[in-house]
């Protein structure tokens, strides 16, 4: 057993895409199909069981029907058990791969799938009717007989061995026994949805990764050219520095970098960085009698620059590995030096922390600017007292992008008993887009292990499994080991762990010559394994969806697996088209931007018609980007909506941030996706908040200069005339397009709708005696000037838009 | 639980792609607006130790040097019929065990000799809330519970930390400062205030009815699943979110210090208030690798203070008899200790329950000297080495689900537990 995991291990690592099931997760082996086209049309599979049975036996088949793959084999025998069982061992790389019966993934290849599915069926046959002692040899291997070399693989009671077990009846013409097979005709995967027009499209990449509006002549290019002007236009998008912000929050949001323990210069160790406080030399209030500092308190000027000062020097360290990010994409330079590059990147505060800003001064434009960064190489570590210098031949840190990032290395800090796994489960995760603790796997006992073993991480085979890959990269990270979070640079003091794999990657132990490089050695192999492709679009993906792509099905009992299954393939094979072409472009990650919002799965706006069958329901649960916006991209649409901030939902103070589904980074570090009725109520807060701040000062402006209601004015009231009533529709319709994002037309129901609360409002406030006839005291202030309401339209308005920003269309993308 | 026409339409279009709304609903909700959504219990709470209690130190005790150095053997306390670790000479703060069993043994039912399987914290927290180990999609007990039982309510399911995920059943909810609810409870006035609304009554009114015609409007309409869920979540929750006003009542004008207490106020003030079905709460720091006594001596009386102040303070409420309380860790730590005076991951823990429908003053099943577990009779629970077999989550929570009779929701069925009938755990509840 314990060999067998051994080479399970070495084929997942050498084998990348069918690596990563030993983990538990099936999914980049069964990964990379696309539109589901396995099955063949076959008829026969669509009749009642009986009947097929009785008048089309598989048995009796000659010729060129024997070769029609017919559903029963590709949902339930290949889909349920063949990709997800068998084929981990039974491939050419595998630990059967000197078996007879081996099979060939399906999903790998899309120009040799039906090939390569019709092989999988002969191979599946061939075992199905050899038989040993009058039983066929698939379910008594299956069942751990007939020396089985992964021994039992399912229970009889198993739905997997009903399956292999009905499938041997097919095979032998015998009467079918299961439920009626499947008659669901899959139409072509995206068949009956609906593509979002290209100016919607246009509206949500400008609201979504520049936080403002589309300019006019993007807008002309695109009623111009449609979907081919996009490419262009992100193009500039992504030279926004916007885009940069957006793209450092989500991907802190990946990972979490910003929330490493203590302040900001804590990533910098005492040991290493003598200057990481150079703050305090600025102190105004350093050196002063206690009677004098009283005369320096935190609202005095000075004090309030210094604080900023130590603000802006915290916020500069931790955004250090977001920067990197920045300047990788910014510069077009390839994405795998996230894993690579052989710098970091200082600003002028956080370079002071390093001691490096005098040598650097010139290098900036604004030597004052505390994020203005650049690119640098550091020198070796140096010990405090001198004595201790990192072994470097260059002289240099040997940076390798994020992994020796002294922030990333400090936000997943290790200690005496977690030895550097949780880095290494982190790099998994982060870079080759597999976690390694989503589905362990399940033992007997793992106390029992625990005392049976002297290392079992070493010795059993239930944690061998993991900890062989693990373990050896764990020791890549040895000369990273102050444990506790106490600082980063630093080998153990006893020497590294002799109970454990011995440092390197898959089989390839580290050079002892590469012992100074390691996370540079490990590194440049991670950009080159085919998983940090497919795990970049997957982050992308995140970053435009708002969650991330879907995982295999797991419950082959479910009615729907089939459905499920057909749904995560059709998506992963989008993703991993991507990932050839991102590789292609040199790991440009702009590529994959470009990519992901023209594909259909972000495209997708509605159904040409009702679906009722829970099938296609299943296959379609997931298409469609339909996310509700973060704190912070909802308060970024309001400052480009109404040109203002609202501030409510980012600000400290307000504590809504976390409320509303935000994260810190630290403790609360995933994203709420589905309201609470505590984000109901921020709705609610919102909507009404933001009416109220901005209605009437609109009106107050010229009607050129308005952006919500540029072409009326309050004296307009409903029902006065039909000129009114179009005047007042029009207006709707623009505040529908500037808020919503609608394209409707006069009459559309939605228009007609808004109308009528827009005159229902005015016609209640006249019918309430003693009303005030002035506007809100509260809202309808401009100059501190209270604004007259004699018509009532000036508290219907604020109504509408108030009604408008509780909408989906508004507070969703 | 108090249900209306209306609240049939927040439930459905909470729930949403499972049932979404209808227009016959939505037709009664107009009707009926002037009705709020609200849950009289039972309530549920789980607290979480997390990152792996010492067992021996609590409900679980051994008293042998190797495991235990802070006391004997012959020093293990009994109160009824549990066996427990003295620990009141050795804490500083919070509630000791004599104590805390003396004050609730009654109520007490500890399962000791619980199989978390593996020894890991990730996948130890999933299979804790979930029953589940090997699924990312299976909702903790919490959720399912809150979703089968009141998902029309705004605060449905609360949680502090822990393993959260709901099985897109039921929206979550964080609210980590007491003085948040005041402001969402009033969210039509201007900085919160009741007196100075926003709009005029009528106008709200109108745009309310204008919310509800327009869901009513897409109910027929083709729509993307994703959209259909979500446009009835949203409108649920902004729905619902009124009867979080509700809730004022029960803030308390002076917060805590001590984290679950400051928890337990948020908790039981939505409880009371009927927006809230199931809770979690949380606190960490329990994963004592170095120095195992000194921690565990810290924390297990700061954890059993918190149980301890939820239940005295739902007694004020009066509604301590409508709570379900899980009281729970995702892993145990090893009956040796390192060489840093600390203890590893345990996969042999206990977990402890007391509340509505559960009989307490009881102990079901053991570990051994060394720690080990020893298996139970499914039916009659005592110790069966032969034929017992080995308590794990998925026995637990299909347990759970059968305390809250939600066993047989469609939601239930939907992340099913797979516990053959011999396995599961009938009587356990008492």
């Amino acid at each position: 057993m314990l060999n067998r995991h051994r080479s399970l291990l070495a084929g997942a690592f050498s084998i990348v895409l069918v690596a990563s099931w030993q983990f538990g997760v099936a999914t980049i082996s069964t990964a990379l199909g696309g539109d589901e086209d396995d099955k063949q049309s076959d008829p026969a599979s669509k009749q009642p069981p009986a009947k097929k049975a009785a008048g089309r036996s598989e048995a009796n088949h000659r010729g060129p029907s024997c070769f029609v793959v017919d559903n029963f084999f590709v949902d339930e025998v290949w889909g349920k058990v063949g990709e997800r069982t068998c084929l981990k061992c039974h491939n050419v790389k595998g630990d059967a791969s000197d078996s007879e019966f081996l099979l060939r993934d399906v999903a790998r290849d899309r120009q040799t799938r039906q090939e390569a599915i019709r092989h999988n069926r002969a191979a599946f046959r061939q075992m199905a009717t050899a038989q040993e002692d009058g039983k066929s040899r698939l379910l008594q291997k299956i069942a751990g007989g007939l020396d089985h070399g992964g021994k039992e693989v399912l229970k009889a009671d198993s739905t997997g061995y009903k399956i292999l077990t009905r499938f041997v009846r097919r095979i032998e013409g015998k009467p079918d026994i299961g439920p009626p097979i499947a008659d669901y005709a899959a139409p072509p995967f995206f068949d009956g949805i609906e593509m979002m027009s290209p100016g919607r499209l246009l509206r949500r990449l400008t609201l979504s990764l520049a936080a403002r509006l589309p300019t006019r002549k993007e807008r002309a290019a695109v009623e111009k050219d449609g979907l081919k002007a996009i490419d262009k236009i992100l193009d500039s998008v992504m030279t926004e520095d916007a885009f940069y912000e957006r793209l450092q929050e989500a991907f802190n949001d990946i990972l979490l970098t910003y929330g490493y323990d203590g302040g900001g210069e804590s990533a910098l160790s005492y040991e290493h960085f003598k200057p990481r406080l150079w703050y305090q030399d600025r102190d105004p209030r350093k050196g002063l009698s206690p009677e004098k500092k009283k005369e320096l308190p935190y609202s005095h000027p000075k004090m309030i620059a210094y604080t900023k000062l130590i603000r802006d020097y915290r916020e500069g360290m931790r955004r250090e590995p977001l920067e990197l990010i920045t300047y990788i994409v910014r510069n077009d330079r390839p994405f795998t030096e996230i894993v690579t590059a052989d710098y970091t990147m200082l600003s002028p505060y956080t370079s002071r922390g390093y001691g490096m800003f005098e040598e650097l001064r010139d290098q900036f434009k604004d030597p004052d600017d505390p994020y203005e960064y650049i690119p640098t190489k550091i020198k070796r570590l140096q010990s405090r007292n001198g004595r201790k210098v990192q072994e470097s031949p260059t002289g240099f840190y040997p940076h390798a992008g994020l992994l020796t990032s002294f922030q990333y290395l400090k936000r997943y800090p290790t200690t005496e008993t977690n030895r550097n796994r949780l880095r290494v489960r982190m790099y998994f995760k982060h870079f080759l887009g597999v976690d390694l603790m989503t589905l362990a796997p399940r033992v007997n006992d793992a106390a029992a292990i625990t005392a049976q073993y002297e290392i079992p991480t070493m010795q059993a085979a239930d944690c061998v499994v993991c900890h062989k890959v693990m373990d050896p990269i764990a020791g890549l990270f040895q000369d990273f080991y102050v444990v506790d979070g106490k600082g980063i640079y630093g080998p153990r003091k006893d020497g590294w762990y002799k109970d454990m794999f011995t440092a390197g990657l898959q089989e390839e132990e580290l050079p002892t010559d590469e012992r100074w490089r390691s996370l540079q050695w490990l590194g440049e192999r991670t950009a080159k394994d085919p998983r940090f492709a497919v795990a970049m679009v997957k982050h992308v993906w995140y970053i435009l969806a708002g969650r991330r792509p879907l995982l295999p099905p797991e419950d082959i009992d479910d009615p729907l697996f089939s459905a499920k299954r057909r749904a995560y393939r059709t998506q992963r094979g989008e993703i991993e088209q991507i990932a050839t072409r991102f590789a292609a472009a040199k790991f440009n990650l702009k590529i994959v931007f470009k990519e992901l919002v023209k594909s259909r799965f972000y495209r997708a706006r509605g159904l040409a018609a009702t679906v009722k069958d829970p099938r296609r329901q299943a296959e379609l649960g997931d298409v469609g980007v339909v996310r509700m916006l973060t704190p912070e991209q909802l308060e970024r649409k309001l400052t480009a909506l109404f040109g203002q901030k609202w501030n409510r939902l980012t600000d400290k103070e307000a504590k809504l941030k976390i409320l509303y589904g935000g994260i810190d980074s630290k403790e609360v570090t995933e994203r709420m996706t589905d309201p609470s009725g505590a984000m109901g109520a921020i709705q609610r807060i919102m909507s009404n908040a933001i009416a109220c701040k901005n209605v009437a000062l609109d009106f107050s402006r010229k009607p050129s200069e308005r952006r919500l209601f540029p072409n009326i004015e309050l004296t307009v009231v409903p029902g006065e005339s039909s000129e009114a009533e179009t005047q007042i529709r029009r207006a709707i319709v623009h505040l529908h397009e500037h808020l919503l994002g609608r394209d409707d037309a006069d009459d559309d129901p939605e228009v007609e709708r808004t109308y009528r609360l827009f005159a229902g409002i005015v016609s209640d406030a006249k019918a309430t005696k003693g009303l005030d006839r002035r506007g809100s005291y509260s809202c309808d202030r401009v100059d501190k000037k209270r604004l007259d309401d004699p018509h009532y339209t000036l508290r219907a308005w604020r109504g509408v838009v108030t009604y408008l920003l509780r909408q989906h269309d508004f507070l969703y993308e | 639980m108090r249900r209306r026409d209306f609240l049939t339409l927040c439930g459905a279009a909470g729930l949403g792609f499972a049932a979404p709304v209808g227009p016959s609903s939505i037709a009664r909700a107009a009707a009926a607006k002037s009705e709020l959504p609200s849950y009289d219990g039972p309530f549920y709470v789980v607290f979480n130790a997390a990152g792996g209690w010492d067992t021996t130190y609590l409900m679980d005790p051994k008293g042998v040097k190797d495991t235990n150095r802070l006391y004997q053997h012959g020093e293990i306390v009994t109160q009824g019929a549990h066996r427990l670790a003295p620990n009141a000479a050795h804490i500083k703060a919070g509630l000791s065990n004599e104590d805390f069993f003396k004050t609730y043994g009654d109520d007490l039912l500890v399962l000791n000799g619980l199989d978390y399987s593996v020894n890991n914290h990730s996948p130890c927290s999933r299979y804790m809330a979930t029953g589940k180990l090997d699924s990312l999609a299976y909702p903790t007990f919490a959720a399912l519970v809150a979703a089968c039982n009141g998902a029309e309510v705004p605060l449905a399911f609360l949680t502090f930390g822990n393993y959260s995920a709901t099985g897109n059943l039921v929206p979550m909810a964080r609210v980590p400062y007491l003085s948040s609810l005041n402001r969402l409870a009033n969210a039509d006035g201007v900085n919160g205030s009741a007196r100075s609304p926003y709009h005029d009554d009528f106008v709200i009114d109108r745009i309310e009815r204008a919310l509800a015609e327009q869901m009513q409007a897409r109910v027929s309409q083709a729509r993307l699943p994703r959209v259909e869920r979500s446009q009835s979540m949203l409108y649920a929750a902004q729905l619902n979110s009124k009867a979080l006003q509700r809730v004022t009542a029960y803030v308390p004008k002076n917060s805590p210090k001590e984290r679950l207490s400051r928890q337990a106020d948020i908790v039981l003030a939505s409880f009371k208030a009927g927006v809230c079905v199931s809770a979690n709460l949380n606190i960490g720091q329990f994963d004592s690798h170095a120095n195992n006594d000194r921690d565990q001596m810290k924390l297990i009386p700061e954890f059993l203070a918190g149980v301890d102040y939820l239940v005295k303070k739902s007694e004020e409420l009066k509604i301590r008899e409508q709570l379900v309380i899980i009281i729970q860790s995702e892993m145990a730590r090893t009956p040796k200790y390192n060489n840093n005076n600390g203890k590893d991951h345990w996969s042999i823990g206990s977990i402890m329950f007391m509340g509505r429908g559960i009989r307490g003053n009881r102990v079901i099943g053991a570990t051994d000297e060394k720690h080990f577990l020893v298996p139970i009779h499914p039916k009659s629970l005592s110790i069966d080495k032969e034929k017992g077999i080995r308590i794990r989550p998925e026995h637990i929570h299909l347990a759970l689900r059968n305390l809250a009779g939600i066993d047989q929701h469609e939601f239930s069925k939907k992340f099913p537990l797979k516990v053959s009938e011999q396995e599961q755990l009938k009587s356990l509840w008492g």
